[in-house]
């Protein structure tokens, strides 16, 4: 030990044996408000909505498997139904709303309920909590949607029994994993969107259903935007009218790839970045 | 454990049975075969092979296709070929064949220089069939390849038939050009696999979906050959011509139960082709539609097809329900007029 480091006067230390003059490291501290958010989030009114919307394909499915196969004549096959319900339900509605819902309330929930200064207060890196919430918000929207895209897979692809499911199965891996990237690159988007817009669900939702369908449009137009980039990503390819028959086109695999992982990392650093710098101020 | 933790470990445990039945589905699967719908027996086939097509028969019979428009095409005459056939040889093609696959190299450089492959699986009664081969023709001669007996039609002077056929074992038949079948049947009692060493087909017939009641592959040897320009639609007189662009690759699937669907999916040699292409089908995808107001039936037709395109791929997509397939035929046919139509 160096002469400097013993004339030091000695680091308090909680309980624990932790340096309390350093903040808790960032693994530590993001598991914890990992846990702290994954139970808020998980049992909440706007889970059980999430539920509800992100589990309708099972009922739907259950619907068809019981009433509308048996009575009405098939205008399409199972599997192109479970392609619409993948291509069109959740890539294109469903997922960015469940997105748009929990990444932005993410801080802002916090900001609202005036908790937020107990937990900037704490010892811990505000990166780290950024994370750790966006963690809670992963597992979450996973947790409900991937066990309803793989239900709803095995009842709309098994209706005429099980040959041929085989072949299908590398399409649900294939989904499950868009499914997962699709909640990524949103839930980043709206999380920066959540940190840096105080009220972020209406220019959220205007860029869903209005900015988003510039996907449609000729040229390199599509590439500004998330969808063309998840949408090019699965094979399933259902009937499109106007624009978007016309103009489809579907972006190679690579090159959305890249952009995705590209959007992930600047939309998730940009918000740890705003977060870490911002200065909150709780109206009285 | 917390409530939130019970929630995702349920939830892993969901997705987790739901990979493994999948993974499962994919072991047991029927559809599985040597290298995607073809049979280990079809390895046996020249490695010069340039297209593979295959149709399932036993789902091609069993479709509402067949059931719809065989006996609309004549309700007597089938069952009577079927019958004479059956007769002969003991073969009942709708219950005891169930693969046809057809391969073949580049194009026939004459009478005798075709190069196509048949060939047949199921269940067949050997000696019936060698029997009705040797009687029923004249000129059905026979020489011995490796061991096994081919059969020649028409055998000329030099050795030469128009054809020939062989068993390949006792459920499966090759038949089709002399030097392809003797190529086929001393490849297959070698335990021989040349068509393992055609990589660029092999790689397309591995993305056939598997299941499919029929599918074709060709690579741009095959696909040399089409046309390279089509008349553009200014009708007759029109000097125009619209050019295509050359493709690499053409995968082709199809079903036919519920709806009659066909996916169509074509290499070509870049980005720009692929647009090119893409845009002269939805041209004609858009030109149908704008005969809709004669014929709206047409309409629906154009709506059945979806063109879409990923990097050098050009997808092409169609849906045709019965009931649509059923309008836009002749009004003059009674026997499909006469059919109960599915709809409630």
């Amino acid at each position: 030990m160096s002469a400097s480091a013993a004339a030091r006067p000695p680091a308090p230390e909680s309980a624990g044996g932790r340096d309390t003059s350093r903040p808790v490291p960032f693994p530590r501290a993001a598991r914890a408000v990992f846990d702290l958010a994954l139970e808020g989030m998980v049992w909440s009114r706007r889970s059980l909505l999430m539920a509800i919307l992100l589990g309708l394909p099972i009922a739907f499915g259950l619907l068809f498997r019981g009433i509308i196969v048996s009575r009405l004549p098939p205008r399409m096959t199972a599997f192109d139904l479970y392609g619409f319900v993948i291509a069109i339900y959740y890539i294109r509605n469903a997922l960015p709303l469940a997105a748009l819902f929990y990444a932005t309330a993410l801080i802002a929930d916090e900001a609202d309920g005036r908790t937020i200064t107990y937990l900037l207060t704490r010892p811990v890196r505000r990166g780290a909590i950024l994370f750790g919430k966006f963690a809670a918000y992963l597992v979450t929207t996973a947790c409900l949607t991937l066990p309803a895209v793989v239900v709803s897979f095995f009842l709309l692809t098994t209706t005429r029994g099980w040959t041929g499911v085989g072949a299908r199965v590398p399409d649900l891996f294939r989904d499950l994993g868009v499914v997962v990237l699709t909640l990524l690159a949103y839930g980043a988007f709206f999380t920066l969107m959540g940190v840096l817009l105080r009220r972020p669900v209406i220019p959220g939702l205007l860029f869903l259903f209005v900015w988003e369908l510039v996907a449609n449009l000729p040229g390199y137009m599509p590439r500004l935007t998330i969808t063309a980039y998840v949408r090019s990503l699965i094979r399933h390819r259902p009937p499109d009218e106007g624009l978007a028959e016309i103009f489809g086109q579907v972006l190679p695999a690579a090159l959305c790839l890249e952009a995705l992982g590209a959007m992930i990392v600047v939309f998730l650093g940009a918000a740890a970045w705003i977060f870490a710098s911002r200065e909150y101020v709780l109206e009285q | 454990m917390t409530r939130s933790r019970t929630v995702v470990l349920g939830s892993a445990l969901i997705v987790g049975a739901g990979a493994l039945v999948a993974l499962g589905a994919i072991y047991l699967d029927p559809a599985r075969a040597a290298v995607g719908p073809l049979p280990p027996q079809a390895l046996s086939l020249p490695a010069g092979t340039r297209f593979v097509m295959g149709l399932d028969v036993k789902r091609f019979v069993a479709s509402p296709f067949y059931t719809r428009y065989s006996s609309a095409a004549g309700a007597s005459a089938r069952p009577q070929a079927f019958a004479e056939l059956e007769e002969k040889t003991g073969l009942n093609p709708e219950r005891d064949i169930d693969q046809v696959y057809v391969a073949g190299g580049q194009v026939p450089s004459g009478p005798r220089g075709a190069d196509g492959l048949v060939v047949v699986t199921g269940r067949f009664d050997r000696y019936k069939v060698a029997r009705a081969i040797e009687t029923e023709r004249k000129g059905v001669t026979s020489k011995t390849v490796q061991g096994i007996t081919v059969y020649l039609f028409n055998e000329d002077r030099s050795g030469r038939g128009t054809g020939a056929v062989a068993f390949l074992d006792d459920s499966t038949i090759v038949l089709g050009a002399q030097s392809a079948v003797e190529q086929t049947v001393a490849a297959r009692a070698r335990g021989d696999v040349p068509l393992r060493s055609n990589t660029m087909l092999l790689g397309l017939i591995e993305g056939v979906k598997p299941g499919s009641t029929f599918w074709m592959v060709g690579d741009q040897t095959l696909l040399a050959n089409l046309p390279k320009t089509i008349p553009a639609p200014g009708g007759p007189g029109s000097s125009q011509s619209l050019e295509l662009p050359a493709l690499k690759s053409l995968v082709v699937t199809g079903d036919l139960d519920p709806q009659v669907s066909l996916d169509l999916t074509g290499d070509t040699a870049d980005e720009a082709a692929a647009k090119n292409l893409a845009d002269v089908v939805r041209g004609l995808v858009a030109l149908a539609s704008l005969q809709a107001n004669q014929k709206p039936e047409l309409k629906q037709l154009a709506s059945a097809v979806s063109v879409s395109t990923e990097a050098t791929r050009v997808h092409v997509a169609a849906r045709f329900p019965y009931e649509l397939l059923d309008s836009i035929q002749p009004r003059s046919a009674p026997a499909s007029a006469s059919q109960p139509s599915s709809t409630p």
